[in-house]
């Protein structure tokens, strides 16, 4: 037990910082961030499957995209449809465009988290993370071109999901313009 | 179906990837891990310390503890039996509570009896006194319409007698005057015979001479 404290102490000193910062860019909110990473850690610390972890920093890294997706799910929110929103005249920082590239932030994890576990995994190594292929294929115990085709895979299916939620959203506009 | 293109995708993706918390976050949120941590560390250590200590000591204790608890409970036992009370007599104590039941249940119970009955009496006098008014109200009304009834005949009755008595007297009344106009009309014919036919003839004569005289001769114009 007392090995596993120092284990994750040292896991805390080495990759804490990046840990935090994968699941700021995951939840978008730095104090929902900071609870999940004391939520990690102490499930690290209390799980009995973690024995024979031979990678802490991998399995952190995947746990911590776990948590956050289940976090992001837990808390469903209201998707404003992007289509409604008109395109700023200036191609300014101005509130409007913050708010719609937030949106699309939002929008864009939302369909992350409908991806499947591996797919979603390497999208998060890869784009979010930046991580070499090698590195991602190293934390996952497969080859880099197992990985390559994963992402692809990927990025397709995640254009799927982005293209059916406009589909929907906008056929949602077009009822509800119908019924009025 | 889809209308976002890879490129926006992968846009979209470097966008998150460019997010960054703020240092003073990130070392706030690193740092209460660490203390969590620190805390998981030493909560193991102290429970480890107990058991220890009670794996040693235990049988020390456990003997203790039994050796107090025979104390106390023969401790107990001789208390309870030295401030035990003396047998009591089973007859003088029903003959005191008798007495004492007597004394403090019977006034109560004869107080109760006693508003119970008066509650009784004022109740059934109430109705009663009811009853009488309203049965003195209609005899009363009974006789009124009986001594009226009684009153009306007994008056038609004196009427109809004076009545009676007033058509006798004036049926008398006439009787005496027809008898008495009789009676004039004999004297007068007793005392004039004749004469009266005489005197109406010729008074009859005289109308008729007059009469003649009196109207003009129209034959002779």
């Amino acid at each position: 037990m007392r090995s596993r404290q120092k284990e994750l102490l040292e896991l805390l000193d080495k990759s804490g910082a990046d840990l935090y910062a994968l699941l700021t860019r995951l939840t978008l909110r730095e104090e929902v961030a900071e609870e999940l990473m004391q939520e990690l850690f102490i499930k690290l610390n209390n799980s009995r499957g973690a024995g024979n972890v031979a990678n802490w920093n991998a399995y952190a890294r995947r746990s911590a995209i776990n948590l956050a997706f289940d976090w992001r799910r837990s808390h469903t929110r209201t998707i404003l449809a992007l289509g409604q929103v008109s395109e700023p005249v200036s191609t300014e920082d101005s509130p409007l465009r913050k708010l719609i590239h937030s949106e699309e932030l939002q929008e864009t994890l939302d369909a992350v988290g409908q991806l499947k576990k591996s797919s979603r995994e390497v999208l998060v190594m890869r784009y979010l993370q930046q991580e070499s292929y090698d590195n991602i294929a190293e934390q996952l115990g497969k080859t880099s071109h197992q990985v390559r085709a994963l992402c692809s895979r990927a990025i397709r299916n995640l254009r799927d999901v982005l293209g059916s939620n406009d589909h929907q959203s906008s056929k949602k506009e077009i009822h509800n313009v119908t019924n009025r | 179906m889809s209308q976002i293109d890879e490129n926006q995708i992968l846009d979209r993706l470097k966008r998150l990837s460019q997010v960054e918390p703020a240092k003073e976050a990130a070392d706030h949120a690193m740092q209460r891990v660490r203390d969590t941590l620190m805390r998981e560390k030493a909560i193991p250590r102290l429970r480890l310390s107990l058991r220890d200590a009670l794996r040693r000591r235990l049988p020390h204790i456990v003997a203790k503890l039994a050796a107090a608890a025979v104390l106390m409970i023969g401790a107990g036992f001789l208390a309870g039996r030295l401030s035990a009370p003396e047998p009591v007599n089973v007859q003088e104590l029903q003959a005191a509570l008798e007495s004492s039941l007597k004394s403090s249940l019977i006034p109560a119970i004869r107080q109760e009896l006693l508003s119970e009955m008066e509650d009784r009496w004022q109740s059934t006098l109430a109705v009663s006194n009811a009853k009488v008014k309203d049965e003195l109200a209609r005899q009363v009304r009974r006789d009124l319409m009986e001594f009226a009834a009684q009153t009306l005949a007994a008056s038609g009755t004196r009427t109809d007698q004076r009545l009676n008595e007033l058509i006798q007297l004036i049926e008398a009344a006439r009787i005496q005057d027809r008898r008495r106009m009789a009676s004039a009309f004999d004297y007068i014919e007793s005392r004039f015979g004749n004469g009266l036919v005489t005197l109406a003839a010729r008074t009859d004569e005289l109308l008729g001479t007059e009469r003649a005289g009196s109207v003009p001769d129209t034959s002779e114009n």
